[in-house]
């Protein structure tokens, strides 16, 4: 667990962040201190601009103001697959899933930035590409297992006939295979009943202990999950973060209990 | 374990079981296709047409039948592949010395790379390309023109015209870096008809009328305009083209497969899938959409190359936007990124409309109800996508 946060380099960093889509203020002057091995979880109330925060972060957006540093580097304005590269794995609200391919396939798309071969390799020198292809299923099921026997004995089935736990949890480990520094989940609960969420929020500390560097920046709605696990939370309201620290101060702060109130005003 | 893998598992042990079927497959369909290459009576046509969509019919009520003849391959494939050599050797010996059955197979299989081409884009990565009958065009074109003005051998101008098309090619898929899927389309139209309006109009391709007058590819002192003579048998000339885009469609095929089990298949299916997603695996969407430009016009200008040198003359109605659309009707009636169903699709697509002239006027329209009969029956193309293996398994 990491608690001096502040002082440690982060590996993620935001300055400023700002967008807006016409005269909406998506994401307004947002700084974020992600630092190494922290888990991070990101509230707010719907629309609050989270998941804008993340297409900046991920390169899907690019920002009208501020940056966004990656191990102190600038990667503001890089593009998506390039970001990606350098270690910043991502899952979508309503996952995105390669369906027509098998579960194995897709998290060996997601070792693509770390598999080298070609189109010359393919075609030219099939037995090297193709022992690379097969180091990398190897590994594919490694953390298919390593994620869920279950989902590893369905890894020749098609992503599209998953049900929606799984799904997540597929996303999950395609993002895992790219041996990412930083994972950014957005909603994995989402979907699921009390028993998956436990199930998530095992998976999610298995993965910790597993890769000890890796940092986490997750959005969430399930109080439970933002309760047990990450180090820090984040609050974002109208685009602006409104709050930052333990979920245990964070709760009674006047302004987070606000924000959640005058939504539940507003949908009631 | 699902119904199909279970009954993968009980198909696998009898490796007898699986020869069988595979040379009883391999040797209907040369005895059918022979039928249908052979036949002048239109009713005999329509009866094999009718027989062949009973059996896709079948496939589709009973999916294990198809699995337990794919398992047959898998299980067989060296012997799969080796009479698959031998009867595509021995095919033309069996023709009745007919020059216009082995005119009608070189088409096909000149026809077949094509598809196989497209099925780069169109299958793998779902990239509308109208222009794959331009680079059939270019390849026809710079082999011709090196051929005629330089006297640049066959085999030198087959892999020169596969590189200037690739360059075009790679020029063509470059929009794909701002425009979005439906505007990419409209420029590989508008590509595929500057490229027909300007052989037409340039004096050194010869403008309408076109290049006269291309040399026969000489191997070994053959000229390949002459008839082919194998242990005192004598073949019509056409047999030299079969063999060559018999070779040719062996490459693509080969092409394919490695193509399609590798990263970069899995990199354009990805796309094909989700582009977004595509991005966040960290797959340069942008460059594999280049690629498969690329590689789509590598091969159709060796299609073009050997259309080129076989039929001697070529003029820019050979190559045009309807040539293109044909094309991808094959990719699409046998089945996005299937080896097999694309080149089903592109034999079908070439010999329907040759075999039912007698319908005159008449005869797109009845290619058009055969295709719709067949999408209807298989709505995914004659044949799906089959999944990747690895390690051997
Ligand atoms: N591409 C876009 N164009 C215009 N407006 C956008 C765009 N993307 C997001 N917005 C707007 O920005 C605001 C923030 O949206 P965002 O999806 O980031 O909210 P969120 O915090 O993730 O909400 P939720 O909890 O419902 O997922 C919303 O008002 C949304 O309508
Ligand atoms: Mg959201």
């Amino acid at each position: 667990m990491v608690t001096a946060s502040d002082t440690a380099a982060p590996i993620l960093e935001t300055r400023d962040l700002t967008i807006s889509f016409g005269g909406l203020v998506a994401v307004n002057g947002v700084d974020l201190r992600l630092a190494r091995s922290e888990v991070m979880c990101i509230i707010g109330p719907n629309g609050a601009g989270k998941s804008t925060l993340f297409n900046l972060i991920s390169g899907i957006y690019r920002p009208t103001r501020g940056q966004v540093l990656f191990d102190g580097q600038d990667i503001t304005g890089k593009p998506v697959h390039r970001i990606a590269a350098i270690g910043i794995a991502r899952t979508f609200q309503s996952s995105r899933l390669f369906n027509d391919l098998t579960l194995l396939d897709n998290v060996l798309i997601g070792m693509h930035t770390r598999t080298r071969s070609g189109v010359l390799d393919a075609l030219l020198r099939p037995g090297r590409a193709r022992a690379e292809l097969d180091a990398a299923a190897e590994r594919a099921e490694a953390i298919l297992h390593g994620l869920s026997p279950a989902l590893h004995a369905r890894r020749n089935t098609l992503a599209g006939a998953l049900p929606q736990a799984d799904r997540r949890r597929l996303e999950i480990a395609r993002a895992l295979a790219s041996e990412p520094k930083v994972i950014m989940l957005d909603e994995p609960s989402s979907g699921m009943d009390d028993r998956d969420t436990d199930a998530l929020i095992g998976d999610v500390r298995r993965v910790m202990a597993e890769k000890p560097g890796l940092s986490f920046l997750i959005i969430e709605h399930d109080m439970r999950l933002v309760a047990t696990l990450p180090d820090r939370v984040t609050v974002i309201d109208y685009g602006s973060k409104i709050a930052e620290g333990d979920y245990a101060d964070i709760r009674v702060m006047p302004r987070v209990q606000e924000a959640y109130l005058g939504q539940r005003a507003a949908n009631a | 374990m699902s119904a199909t893998e279970e009954l993968r598992a009980s198909a696998r042990p009898s490796p007898l079981r699986s020869l069988a079927t595979v040379i009883a497959v391999e040797l209907a369909a040369a005895v059918l296709l022979r039928l249908f290459l052979l036949s002048d009576d239109t009713a005999v046509i329509v009866a094999l047409l009718a027989l062949m969509g009973a059996g896709f019919a079948l496939l589709q009520i009973r999916p294990a039948i198809e699995d337990a003849i794919v398992a047959a391959f898998g299980e067989a494939r060296l012997a799969a592949l080796l009479l698959g050599g031998i009867i595509v050797l021995a095919y033309p010996f069996f023709l009745n010395g007919s020059s216009y059955a082995l005119h009608l197979l070189i088409i096909a299989q000149l026809y077949a790379v094509l598809a196989l081409a497209l099925n780069f884009q169109l299958g793998s990565a779902n990239i509308p390309n109208f222009a794959t009958g331009a680079s059939y065009g270019i390849g026809a074109y710079t082999s011709a023109l090196l051929a005629i003005h330089f006297g640049i051998s066959f085999w030198l101008a087959l892999p020169v015209a596969a590189l200037v098309a690739t360059v075009f090619g790679f020029l063509l898929g470059f929009p794909s870096m701002r425009t979005k899927e439906s505007y990419l389309a409209l420029v590989t139209i508008a590509f595929g008809i500057v490229i027909h309006q300007l052989l037409n109009n340039f004096s050194w391709t010869g403008g309408p009328n076109g290049l006269v007058g291309i040399p026969a590819p000489i191997l070994f002192g053959h000229s390949f305009a002459r008839p082919l003579e194998v242990f005192g048998h004598r073949l019509p000339s056409q047999a030299n083209f079969y063999y060559l885009s018999a070779a040719l469609v062996a490459l693509s095929i080969l092409s394919a497969r490695r193509l399609h089990d590798s990263r970069v298949g899995l990199a354009w299916n990805a796309l094909r899938a989700d582009e977004l997603a595509a991005r966040c695996q960290g797959i340069n969407v942008v460059w594999y959409k280049m690629l498969a430009f690329g590689v789509d016009a590598f091969l159709a200008a060796f299609a073009g190359t050997v259309y080129a040198f076989y039929v001697s003359y070529i003029s820019p109605d050979n190559f045009t936007f309807i040539v293109s659309v044909t094309i991808m009707t094959m990719v699409i009636v046998g089945g996005m990124d299937n080896t097999l169903g694309v080149i089903l699709g592109a034999f079908l697509l070439t010999l329907l409309p040759e075999k039912l002239r007698i319908f005159s006027d008449y005869r797109l329209l009845f290619v058009s109800v055969v295709v719709i009969l067949f999408l209807v029956l298989r709505p995914q193309g004659l044949f799906q996508q089959r999944a990747r293996h690895y390690g051997g398994k």
